[in-house]
């Protein structure tokens, strides 16, 4: 079992990381950014979201840290690229079936910071109104994204039924889920591939092979060499991108929406990073070799990256980086504030919300967490 | 059929009644139609209910396996796909947790989804997306889901383990779910088109035993619905009372037609919607009767019967003159053997002793 496990850690090549390189396409960085049809708005955006989601995972662990933080943080630091490029590539009718991981994805996609927080500290301007917390949140109502729940990866097969919607009201319109590379050992994963596959519904499934599940290794996790060929039993295209690039996932994930939403089907992207913090707050992952992360961490961090790019490219100057960076902490800032400022949930109403018609989501409708 | 079911099949060349051929398997039979004086069966006052509610409402539609051309393992969906087209009569392959994830986006994005179960047994194939998305997800969100999750369950067939099981408790037991077991065709029509206007996930467990055996007149106004939540006496009685739902409100029924030879007056209670319970309505008859006996065809531990008793012991024990007795099949799974499955479901003999036992007390 180890030497199986050996010789394939051996196929795939030093670190799994094997993806394609900068510009999927194998042109210059500029090249790829006239090719994508970006503007500067858009690439500045792009940046905004990465460092965005940058500054508050680590600010949030730090408050974990300090114990002012209650519950469970899963930190998705490391894995920007893939979670803003893949979100970046939808509209706002599209849908977003995340999982615990991929809050960075469901910012991207429009949810509001304040609300986010006050949903890491139970309070009633959550999202959920303290029915759930930390990352399990999401906004059907204006963001379009499913209130991530903890089994993996539960949410597969429910994009499959949104999908099947657009489908079948002939709406252009194109439903995208995420899971984790250790997600697709489970039966569900498989089948709502088949099931996509089948009835071609306009789906984009996205895996963040973050190289671990937990403490386990995609080595002792995944018998194939990629998880994209896995598209191949499917009858759908599978592709491996480099989730350092940000660029490189955005291409590939709009290539995946628009093919969906042509009426073409489904198609699967692998994109390869790694989770540079452990599994939860609680989880120092020392099972991840130091020398492979402080790789990553220098070489292949998404947010420095596609600055360096935004720099050298001229798209932003110091200034504006600078600008960026004020704003958001300033967000953060106010988002806390917000958090600590909203109520607690009255303790009466914890039988409340459960049945569709026992009224407590229409109230304060102003606060609208998640409704239709 | 060279299936799993042919076993069961076999089995039911042994019965006595023509009328009872097909009810444990596939159903090689048609579904049929009402008889000449518009009575319905329980399978045809089903598929009624599913034909109306598509017909009113397009954004109605049905998923599951072998539904469309072949018309459903027991021929519920018999000819609608000429009616209504592949897409709202949607086959599945043998997935059962994303049949029921399907069905769950499909709610959130506006659809009326109904799932089909082959048989209800295979909920637990689907049970994580059931209990995990589909109870939890308006509590935590705000988002409606009215989809209705259906499937022949219950035994007395000779089906055997995999295809007699009773479900209902791990439904009602997990919040966020509506749970209807209706015994008599009217109420099964009536409660199906509720569940289908129902902005709620509805898990409505058909009974394989009842599908063929039991017909009535039922409405034809499309209109016409029963109210999800509400029990229903059906024999009025002043000595006893008997809190049944499913098919064990027919032999309760049978009992009390035998026992009235005897003197003892019995009360048949049809729960007709599992959860929410109609608490009233069980404390009222046991208000009549002062003696009470549950009366179900899930296991009995753990399960229903401890529910309603827990409600009479909790709200109503002056009202008693008796300990509530429990009757239902023990916890081992649904054997096979005639012998054997009749040991396990209550049989009217069973509920003739206890009643008697139980007036004596
Ligand atoms: C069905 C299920 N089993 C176990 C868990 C506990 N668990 C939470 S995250 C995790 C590892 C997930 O790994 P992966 O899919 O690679 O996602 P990542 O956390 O790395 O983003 C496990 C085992 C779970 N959430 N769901
Ligand atoms: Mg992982």
């Amino acid at each position: 079992m180890v030497t199986k496990a050996r010789d394939r850690e051996a196929r795939r090549g030093s670190g799994s990381s094997g993806a394609s390189g900068s510009g999927a396409k194998g042109d210059s960085p500029g090249k790829q950014i006239e090719r994508l049809g970006l503007e500067q708005e858009d690439l500045t955006r792009i940046l905004y979201f990465l460092k965005l989601c940058r500054y508050f995972d680590e600010r949030m662990e730090t408050l974990y840290r300090q114990g002012k933080l209650p519950g469970a943080i899963y930190s998705g630091r490391g894995q920007e690229g893939t979670h803003v490029g893949v979100a970046f590539a939808l509209r706002k009718e599209d849908s977003l079936f995340p999982t615990h991981r991929d809050l960075s994805a469901q910012l991207t996609k429009g949810l509001e910071l304040k609300r986010v927080m006050a949903q890491y500290w139970g309070r009633i301007d959550g999202y959920t109104r303290g029915r759930d917390g930390n990352s399990h949140v999401g906004d059907w109502a204006d963001a379009r994204t499913f209130t991530a729940i903890s089994h993996l990866p539960i949410a597969y097969p429910v994009a499959c039924g949104a999908a099947l919607a657009y489908k079948h009201r002939g709406e252009p319109r194109v439903a995208l889920a995420i899971c984790g590379d250790g997600a697709t050992s489970n039966g569900r994963w498989h089948e709502a591939l088949n099931m996509s596959a089948l009835h071609d519904l306009p789906v984009v499934w996205v895996v963040n092979n973050n190289l671990w599940a937990y403490s386990t290794p995609n080595t002792q996790e995944i018998p194939v060499e990629t998880i994209a060929q896995r598209g191949a039993a499917y009858g759908m295209p599978g592709v491996r991108v480099d989730g350092a690039n940000v660029l490189d996932v955005f291409e590939a994930a709009t290539v995946a929406v628009e093919r969906a939403r042509k009426g073409e089907g489904p198609s699967l992207i692998e994109s390869v990073s790694l989770r540079w913090r452990g599994h939860a707050g609680h989880d120092p992952a020392k099972y991840v070799p130091k020398e492979m992360l402080e790789d990553y961490m220098q070489n292949k961090d998404p947010v420095k990256r596609f600055q360096d790019l935004l720099q050298k490219e001229g798209v932003v100057d110091d200034g504006a980086v600078a600008e960026l960076e004020s704003r958001i902490k300033k967000e953060f800032d106010q988002g806390y504030e917000f958090a600590q400022s909203s109520p607690l949930p009255d303790p009466g109403d914890v039988e409340l919300g459960l049945w569709a018609d026992d009224g407590y989501w229409d109230r304060e409708a102003s606060r609208n967490g998640g409704l239709s | 059929m060279a299936t799993d079911d042919g076993s069961a099949r076999g089995a039911e060349k042994t019965e006595k009644d023509a009328s009872e051929a097909g009810a444990a398997g596939h159903g090689a039979e048609p579904r049929g139609k009402r008889s000449e004086n518009g009575e319905a069966t329980y399978l045809i006052a089903i598929a009624e209910a599913l034909w109306e509610e598509m017909e009113r409402d397009d954004r109605v539609f049905m998923l599951g396996e072998d539904i469309g051309v072949y018309g459903g393992a027991f021929k519920v969906t018999e000819g609608f796909i000429e009616k209504f087209g592949p897409e709202r009569i949607m086959d599945t392959p043998i997935c059962e947790e994303t049949i029921v994830g399907t069905a769950v986006g499909a709610a959130m994005e506006g659809l009326r989804p109904i799932a089909e179960f082959q048989y209800a047994d295979f909920m637990t194939s689907g049970f994580d997306e059931l209990v995990t998305v589909a109870g939890k997800y308006h509590y935590r969100s705000g988002v409606r889901l009215p989809i209705v999750f259906r499937g022949p369950s219950g035994g007395g067939v000779r089906a055997s383990n995999f295809h007699s099981n009773n479900p209902e408790p791990f439904f009602a037991h997990t919040p966020g779910l509506k749970v209807i077991c209706p015994a008599f065709p009217t109420d099964a029509k009536g409660l199906l088109k509720s569940a289908v206007r129902d902005d709620n996930p509805c898990v409505f467990l058909e009974h394989k035993w009842i599908y063929r055996r039991i017909k009535e007149q039922v409405p034809t106004d499309p209109d016409f619905t029963v109210p999800i939540g509400k029990a229903e006496v059906k024999r009025d009685g002043g000595d006893l009372s008997i809190i049944a739902y499913g098919a064990m409100v027919h032999r309760a029924l049978e009992a009390a037609t035998e026992l009235e030879d005897d003197g003892i007056s019995v009360e048949v209670l049809d729960l007709r919607t599992v959860w929410p319970l109609d608490t009233e309505a069980i404390l009222r008859t046991v208000e009549r009767t002062s003696r009470a006996i549950v009366l179900y065809e899930s296991h009995k531990a753990f399960g229903i019967g401890a529910e309603v008793s827990a409600v009479i012991a909790e709200e109503g024990f002056d009202l008693l003159d008796a300990p509530i007795v429990r009757l239902a099949p023990p916890n081992v799974p649904v054997p096979f053997s005639p012998a054997l499955e009749d040991a396990y479901i209550p049989q009217v003999e069973n509920i003739v002793e206890a009643v008697q036992k139980l007036s004596k007390w």
